[in-house]
């Protein structure tokens, strides 16, 4: 019996220890210029881009505003932000990614425009004295090597589709970015809450190459667009 | 005997000039900065130096350059009142905020008002590629001489202004900035010199402080209140480029 003890205690300390460890552990350098993948790209391991923004699954109360919707009045189309929900999934996407040494994990698009800039506090709680934004307030935690985000704080801007979907002020993301085959790629996961606008929670998954070309000035408007 | 330790002397210094070129600052030079008010800077022993930069441009325009000036009508012809780019002269010396996020081998600027002075990006490792096309912000090198970052930025189209008055510049425009931090990194210094060979009779210069703040940069989004920002853009430029136009 003290074997069975001992042996138990060891187990339970080794858990412990590689718990810790795996907390502890330094996260993955992130920094870099990412581009997305094309929706028909295979990865090594079958991996590949899954759902999109146009997947939501709408509350009958949603549906219902989405049909009022003037799809002319898309953000989108008029060079303004979309909202992180919309932006990771768009083709020919390309991020920035910088940890910066105040705390904080930039987040910059080429198309600044419609994608403009996410800032993810790494070292503080969500605030309470923000208003509506259009990016929201993002904070971030490694666990492990994924870096997860959780963002609230949405105002009513942003769209959750090209179709006109709505979100309300309760759209909450949860967001999973993490390097994959050797840091040559990042898995994205995002989920989507909203009780209001939603019946059900939504995942999508994007994924990025790391990209050794620099983010050009990408101005929309002056494309015409 | 003498000659060869001279030869040693002159070896050691060149090798110690070239080492302090290479490197960039022991001090970490990340932060959110807003331009100063000399009121704030007096008693440090530190002032901007040209502040009403637009009497200071408008002395420097060719004549072509200054009818130009004369002929725009005002917000009309600013991009940026409508959220649209405005470029990389306008916003540091005036409204002046920013973050500056070193990486290994380019430092990013984002300006607050991101639609309109966007984002310019410092690259440390390379030099300016041949057959630039022309963009708002330009094509930015720097290097590195002792505790100042020197930058290089040439490749402008001519569509931004070099000022609030509306004064033009050609796509020849060249601009040098020499960044340093001073006040044990409490200020971002910048002393900025531009020549334009076409636009304008010499190159004028500046000098703008910065402040560290603890505060974080907040969202800023120009199309959030479009007419709002509109108004507020052409009630802030009239007395300017009524200012401007008066310069003989």
């Amino acid at each position: 019996m003290p074997t069975f003890r001992f042996s138990l205690a060891m187990l339970l300390a080794a858990v412990a220890a590689s718990s810790v460890a795996a907390q502890t552990k330094t996260p993955p350098d992130l920094t870099g210029v990412y581009e997305i993948v094309s929706d028909k790209t295979v990865l090594p391991g079958g991996l590949k881009n899954l759902g999109s923004p146009a997947g939501v699954p709408l509350a009958p109360a949603a549906k219902d505003q989405m049909k009022s919707v003037d799809v002319k009045t898309d953000p989108a189309r008029h060079c303004q932000p979309v909202g992180p929900f919309r932006m990771t999934a768009r083709q020919e996407n390309k991020i920035e990614l910088i940890p910066a040494t105040n705390g904080t994990i930039v987040m910059l698009f080429e198309d600044l425009s419609r994608g403009v800039m996410r800032t993810i506090y790494m070292a503080r709680g969500h605030r309470a004295d923000l208003g509506p934004l259009w990016m929201g307030d993002s904070i971030g935690k490694w666990e492990g090597d994924t870096l997860v985000i959780d963002t609230n704080s949405f105002g009513d801007q942003t769209w959750l589709n090209e179709e006109g979907a709505q979100h309300s002020d309760a759209f909450h993301l949860i967001e999973r970015i993490r390097p994959i085959l050797n840091g040559k790629y990042l898995e994205y996961k995002v989920t989507a809450e909203d009780p209001k606008a939603l019946t059900k929670p939504y995942t999508y998954t994007r994924y990025y190459e790391r990209s050794k070309t620099e983010i050009a000035q990408d101005n929309c408007r002056e494309d015409g667009e | 005997m003498r000659k060869t330790c001279l030869a040693i002397l002159l070896l050691s210094l060149s090798a110690s000039v070239l080492a302090a070129s290479n490197d960039p600052p022991s001090k970490d030079w990340t932060g959110f900065y807003t331009l100063s008010r000399d009121k704030e800077l007096a008693p440090l022993g530190l002032k901007n130096v040209n502040m009403d930069l637009d009497k200071t441009i408008v002395a420097h325009l060719q004549p072509w350059a200054k009818a130009k000036m004369e002929a725009t009508s005002g917000s009309a012809d600013d991009t940026g009142a409508v959220c649209l780019p405005d470029g990389v002269f306008r916003n540091p010396p005036f409204a002046g905020r920013f973050l500056w996020l070193p990486t290994k081998d380019h430092i990013t600027m984002v300006f607050h008002e991101i639609n309109t002075a966007g984002v310019r990006r410092i690259y440390l490792n390379r030099e300016h590629p041949r057959n630039l096309r022309p963009t708002w912000n330009g094509d930015a090198i720097g290097k590195w001489e002792g505790d100042t970052l020197v930058v290089d930025t040439i490749g402008f189209n001519d569509k931004s202004w070099l000022m609030s008055a509306m004064e033009p510049h050609t796509e020849e425009t060249h601009m040098i900035e020499r960044m340093r931090i001073v006040k044990d990194g409490a200020y971002f210094e910048i002393v900025t010199v531009v020549e334009d060979r076409h636009a304008l009779t010499s190159a004028y210069t500046y000098t703008r402080y910065y402040k560290k703040q603890k505060d974080e940069i907040t969202e800023n989004i120009c199309g959030d209140a479009i007419d709002i920002w509109k108004d507020w853009r052409n009630q802030a430029l009239k007395p300017q480029l009524d200012r401007a136009r008066q310069v003989k």
